[in-house]
């Protein structure tokens, strides 16, 4: 190709994608409802969400009425729980358990002051409710470190194993260090992972709708009969849009996720948005193909939620690969979003560089050159 | 009301639905997708953390204590490493989750009676993880400490183990969980789906379909027929209403038998319950069909005003009680609250008309103001 022709195939190019610019502008609604999704959206996903225990209501069946009894239940309280107060019985208990009242019911034994004091092993029962895992878990795991120091408090005044003479005893010290993320903010995850979702969503939907809106309109004919390839027609879509949504992650990440929820971006910006590009084209791959194979924008929104889905969901955020059945894990290595999730975490949070994530660039790079060609040459095969 | 009319534009719309075979076929692939995906795809069970070990003491003891992680299916052991630098690079790239490092002397202070410290490093990207991650190993050293206390006792005071291991853990927590026994999240996610399947689905259908109508500009035949506004949004709906009973029914089948998950309340109550969430949802895309002129954008709001709520606010995810004040009172406003609600309380505790009659109360109320609404705001003759 020489020089001519090359600058003809860009500014050719070039044209459309302005065309395309113009076009998305003229939409009010539609660029409304995207910046809703870049702004309001991630902010609600990252300040509303709270993975964590906090003041859950519990209650207590006390048989021993002893002071170790009070003792051990005035341990339960904020930020984990919130006492709320006795109960006389079992039935009682199932019954506010069942309504949802509270999440998790204490029941001291008789005789457990006299037990402890005497130096034999005692056992409190907890009831929690675990309909929902993660509170659950989370409320089993504190009580129960919470009743095991209790027991050595109180009975180490008389054995002289309480947490000073440790020191002296063959015991391990647990020193653990949260990397990343040590003060257990949630928004930062939940904020990027929101941000992720919005971008993969809209990366598949934008160009797939621009490509079909022409098909239903009629006016791919028009393009059909111009000196433009299948390329200079899908092209410019990928452009375009990419160019917004990367517009939109620049507003997102600047305006809401660093200002507003205390971000430290500890690796490089700027690798972070080619990475970010890079998805775009990957992921406008797969919504291309979609358009190419639908006659409707109906049946483009079907495919592209029918994708979108187990894109979002064996992406690693939800549930970390190691943990996945081998057929699913299989899945996940062939899904955009799984490399680019990895990549966004390690840039923005753990401050990995290129030297690291080399190999998830290529692999991202290989599966984007793969889609975008299959979308490309599927809609060759039309005319 | 002429019910000759209701069923003629009901037998229309059934027709039209059935020819597109795409999307007759998606109208019940689509939610059956979402349920299999997400149920198999989000898992809160925190297993096979993966780590690495820096064991600078190498003795037995050490090698004794390390096997309690290697051993346990909370952990996936990936291997030893000879310097704390190396540890970095595996973190960043998410190779591993968690490290460990045995100090030196391990064994020896251990034995002379002395305390050690063991340092872990726990990756806090997801914190729910962490925590959890950072209890197993709590769990883990507090079980080795009592056995290696209760020996030195035992030989240092003379009293039988039984004894020591009393002075030294006295105190034990039995927890009993309920409802879900084996603590499995695929239980309560499964039936919670039923939630976030019937929340994204039928508005879609609804949303489309009447949407369809208005850019095709089919709808100027509607506009100029003798048949009444709520005949109209009737008949057109009928056909999505039946075809989302019917996915209410699948998706039940498949929580009971794909995920196992047993159903413990009044299946007709739980039914009736569900047709009127259904109306509900399928509510909120009459109101966006009315809203917008594009099917893009009846998409995208149905997205915005589905998907999140039934994902970020319903409690599904994020108990209700432990969001913000102002996320609590947003988390209200939806119906997906309510609805899973009543589908905790069926599927796993139980419960019927007498604990729950009224969140289906609030139900039927929001799905009269959304029909209300759409009835109102739908219009023969469209102000262009």
């Amino acid at each position: 190709m020489n020089y001519h022709a090359f600058l003809l195939w860009w500014s050719r190019t070039f044209t459309m994608t302005i065309k395309e610019l113009k076009q998305l502008i003229r939409d009010p609604v539609l660029l409304l409802i995207i910046a809703y999704f870049f702004t309001i959206d991630v902010y609600m996903a990252g300040s509303g969400i709270n993975l964590s225990l906090r003041n859950a209501s519990i209650m207590a069946i006390d048989h021993d009425h002893s002071p170790a009894s009070r003792e051990l239940i005035y341990r339960f309280r904020p930020p984990y729980f919130d006492f709320k107060g006795d109960i006389s019985g079992k039935n009682e208990a199932e019954e506010r358990l069942n309504k949802g009242q509270i999440l998790a019911v204490l029941d001291i034994p008789e005789n457990f002051q006299r037990h402890l004091l005497q130096g034999q092993a005692e056992t409190v029962q907890f009831q929690v409710d675990t309909s929902n895992t993660v509170l659950g878990t989370l409320a089993t795991t504190y009580a129960m470190q919470i009743t095991a120091d209790f027991g050595r408090d109180f009975v180490g005044k008389q054995t002289g194993l309480n947490s000073d003479t440790m020191e002296a005893l063959p015991v391990i010290q647990n020193r653990y260090r949260v990397l990343y993320n040590p003060n257990r903010i949630d928004s930062w995850f939940m904020s990027i992972m929101e941000l992720l979702t919005v971008i993969t969503m809209l990366s598949m939907m934008l160009p797939a709708a621009a490509a079909v809106r022409e098909k239903e309109r009629g006016t791919i004919e028009q393009l059909a009969v111009s000196p433009l390839s299948s390329l200079q027609i899908l092209l410019p879509k990928v452009i375009s849009m990419g160019l917004v949504i990367l517009f939109g992650v620049a507003v997102c990440l600047f305006l809401i996720i660093i200002p507003l929820f205390h971000l430290p971006v500890k690796g490089s910006i700027s690798l972070f948005f080619a990475v970010t590009a890079l998805y775009v084209f990957t992921a406008s791959g797969i919504g291309l193909f979609i358009a190419t194979i639908s006659q409707s924008l109906g049946q483009v929104t079907m495919l592209v939620i029918l994708l979108m889905m187990p894109i979002l969901l064996l992406s690693g955020a939800w549930a970390p690969p190691e943990t996945m059945p081998h057929a699913m894990y299989l899945a996940m290595t062939v899904s955009p979003l799984y490399y680019y999730n990895e990549m966004t975490y390690a840039i923005l949070l753990k401050g990995a560089g290129i030297d690291i994530l080399w190999d998830s660039i290529l692999e991202l790079s290989g599966l984007g050159v793969v889609f975008f060609n299959f979308g490309i040459w599927h809609f060759r095969r039309q005319f | 009301m002429n019910f000759t009319r209701i069923w003629a534009v009901t037998y229309k719309e059934w027709r039209e639905i059935f020819r597109d075979r795409l999307f007759f076929i998606m109208a019940f692939v689509l939610p059956i997708g979402i349920f299999l995906v997400v149920g198999f795809g989000i898992s809160f069970d925190v297993e096979k953390i993966t780590f690495a070990v820096l064991d600078q003491d190498n003795t037995a003891m050490s090698r004794d204590f390390l096997h309690r992680f290697i051993d346990s299916r909370y952990f996936d052991y990936k291997g030893h490493v000879q310097s704390e630098r190396e540890f970095d690079p595996l973190l960043a790239d998410s190779n591993i989750r968690f490290a460990i490092i045995i100090p030196p002397r391990f064994e020896e202070q251990l034995l002379s009676g002395q305390a050690t410290s063991v340092q872990s490093l726990i990756d806090g990207v997801f914190p729910y993880r962490a925590e959890v991650a950072k209890g197993y190993v709590t769990a883990i050293i507090a079980n080795f400490n009592t056995q290696s206390l209760a020996e030195y006792l035992a030989r240092k005071r003379g009293i039988s183990k039984g004894q020591a291991i009393a002075q030294v853990s006295p105190l034990r927590l039995e927890s009993r969980y309920l409802y879900n026994q084996a603590l499995r999240s695929q239980w309560s996610i499964s039936s919670g789906l039923m939630m976030l399947v019937l929340m994204v689905a039928p508005p879609f259908l609804t949303a489309l379909g009447v949407v369809r109508e208005k850019e095709n500009g089919s709808i100027y035949n509607i506009y100029a027929s003798t048949i009444s506004r709520s005949e109209f949004i009737l008949g057109k709906l009928l056909p999505y209403l039946l075809i989302s009973c019917l996915n209410i029914l699948i998706l039940w089948w498949l929580v009971m038998h794909v995920f196992g998950t047993p159903f413990k309340g009044h299946p007709f109550f739980y039914y009736i319950a569900s047709i009127i969430y259904v109306l509900c949802t399928s509510g909120v895309g009459l109101v966006v069909s009315l809203l917008v002129r594009t099917q893009v954008a009846a998409v995208m709001l149905t997205i915005v005003l589905s998907f999140v709520p039934a994902m970020l606010y319903s409690g599904l995810l994020v108990p209700v009680d432990s969001m913000g004040r102002e996320t609590q009172i947003e988390a209200h406003l939806f119906p997906t609250l309510y609805y899973l609600r009543i589908t905790w309380g069926s599927f796993l505790k139980g419960l019927g008309w007498t604990e729950l009659w009224f969140d289906v109360a609030i139900l039927l109320s929001y799905a009269l103001i959304l029909w209300g609404i759409g009835f109102l705001n739908f219009h023969k003759r469209p102000a262009e």
